[in-house]
């Protein structure tokens, strides 16, 4: 699939109701890094496990009076509309979002 | 012909072997060119034992005029203050440096040991370590706040793990000419002409910074290693990237993050697992902000500046 076949993909698990772990954001380096070894043992290359684990959600969500889209977080490609971190690399949409955002 | 004596504490010798690496001046060249007579150094001295402490009691005596004495290392007080896990000549090293400092026109410290304690005084600091004038951005030391060198400066803090050879030599320069008084220190009694700038000021990623583009793993060209990597080059002073190391490079142009060794705190975060090579954030914003920002302006900034990145911001323009 290319990046525009998965972006569709993810669009569709989330608009159908996949159950992610949006709850709670990753207030602290070490919440973060938690997720991320999680992605990292649990998730591997599945493509739902890595949306579930991440918290991916298909609006933007606020927390600590912040809103967190995919649009202005650190690992986000604007042009290529694509997720950069490490243990994702997964093409998204600006408007997206998930817990492990960070500015 | 200015008398300088050099001593080591709870030290690595990574300075030393920094300072004989210096190129603008070189070592040799404070000898032949600048008038710096070498009383004694750790790695170059010829004298051994006893010829040492001559060379060091004859400067407290006076009988030899000690202008300029350089210290590396920390001094080390355990235990239980007496200092006696870092014996020199037979003596505990800190006795030796308050006398000596209070005779020498000029005390330098060199690197982050010796100025602020550095490694070796982090938690739990199991050597009682503490820099000549400072323990971190505590004033105080093994020489106490109010202390001055004969000349009336207080300790010239030269940090940095190691220091830059040139910021050393040319420090040395300026004190063996008789051009101190055009020195102006910081609160932390660092130069300012090499502290006040950002190791950032220069830094190739600028632009990556400018658009909020992170490099994300390591041996990345592209990106700005502030994000996510756990960079301290902007809220660091020093001129890491306006004098280059070996003439060439710097850490952050060779892709590897400040770690802000020229700040009095460092090595940050007591090096608890996970701090290093790693922002720390707080709900997904930095810890610790560019200097003079803060998190609402940072946060629209970034917003602005992302939205604005033009697309060869997100590759490696660097080819081979």
């Amino acid at each position: 699939m290319d990046d525009d076949e998965t972006r569709a993909t993810i669009a569709e698990m989330l608009a159908s109701g996949l159950e992610t772990e949006v709850w709670p954001r990753a207030g602290t380096s070490e919440e973060v890094n938690e997720i991320v070894a999680r992605l990292q043992v649990e998730a591997g290359q599945d493509l739902e496990k890595k949306l579930v684990i991440a918290g991916f959600t298909d609006h933007t969500i606020e927390a600590d009076e912040i809103e967190q889209p995919c649009e202005t977080c650190m690992y986000y490609k604007v042009h290529a509309k694509f997720c950069e971190l490490p243990e994702l690399m997964v093409p998204v949409e600006p408007e997206w979002s998930c817990r492990l955002w960070r500015i | 012909m200015a008398n300088l004596l050099w001593l080591q504490g709870g030290a690595c010798s990574g300075n030393t072997m920094s300072f004989l690496n210096a190129e603008e001046p070189s070592a040799c060249d404070l000898v032949t060119d600048f008038g710096i007579n070498v009383l004694w150094q750790p790695s170059l001295g010829l004298e051994l034992g006893d010829q040492v402490k001559a060379i060091v009691e004859k400067c407290i005596s006076g009988e030899i005029k000690l202008d300029i004495f350089v210290f590396e290392g920390t001094v080390i007080n355990a235990p239980d203050g007496t200092g006696e896990w870092n014996r020199f000549c037979g003596r505990p090293m800190k006795e030796w440096v308050k006398e000596l400092s209070a005779v020498a026109d000029f005390v330098v410290a060199i690197g982050d040991c010796a100025t602020y304690g550095g490694i070796p005084a982090t938690a739990p600091n199991p050597s009682d370590s503490v820099g000549l004038q400072f323990l971190k951005r505590d004033k105080g030391g093994a020489l106490g706040e109010g202390f001055a060198a004969k000349s009336g400066l207080p300790v010239i803090n030269i940090p940095g793990c190691p220091a830059h050879p040139d910021w050393v030599t040319q420090i040395l320069v300026a004190v063996a000419t008789g051009r101190a008084g055009d020195l102006t220190l910081d609160e932390f009694h660092r130069p300012k002409t090499f502290f006040s700038s950002f190791t950032q000021t220069g830094c190739t990623r600028n632009m990556h910074f400018a658009y909020k583009v992170s490099t994300t793993a390591f041996g990345q060209r592209k990106g700005c290693l502030f994000y996510d990597l756990g960079c301290r080059g902007p809220m660091t002073h020093s001129p890491c990237n306006r004098i280059l190391w070996n003439r060439h490079s710097s850490k952050t142009r060779a892709g590897m993050p400040c770690l802000g060794c020229t700040e009095p705190e460092f090595p940050f975060f007591d090096l608890a697992p996970g701090t290093v090579f790693k922002t720390q954030t707080v709900m997904g914003v930095p810890k610790d902000m560019p200097e003079g920002v803060d998190k609402k302006g940072y946060i629209k900034l970034t917003s602005a500046a992302k939205g604005a990145a033009p697309a060869w911001a997100e590759e490696d323009i660097f080819v081979v």
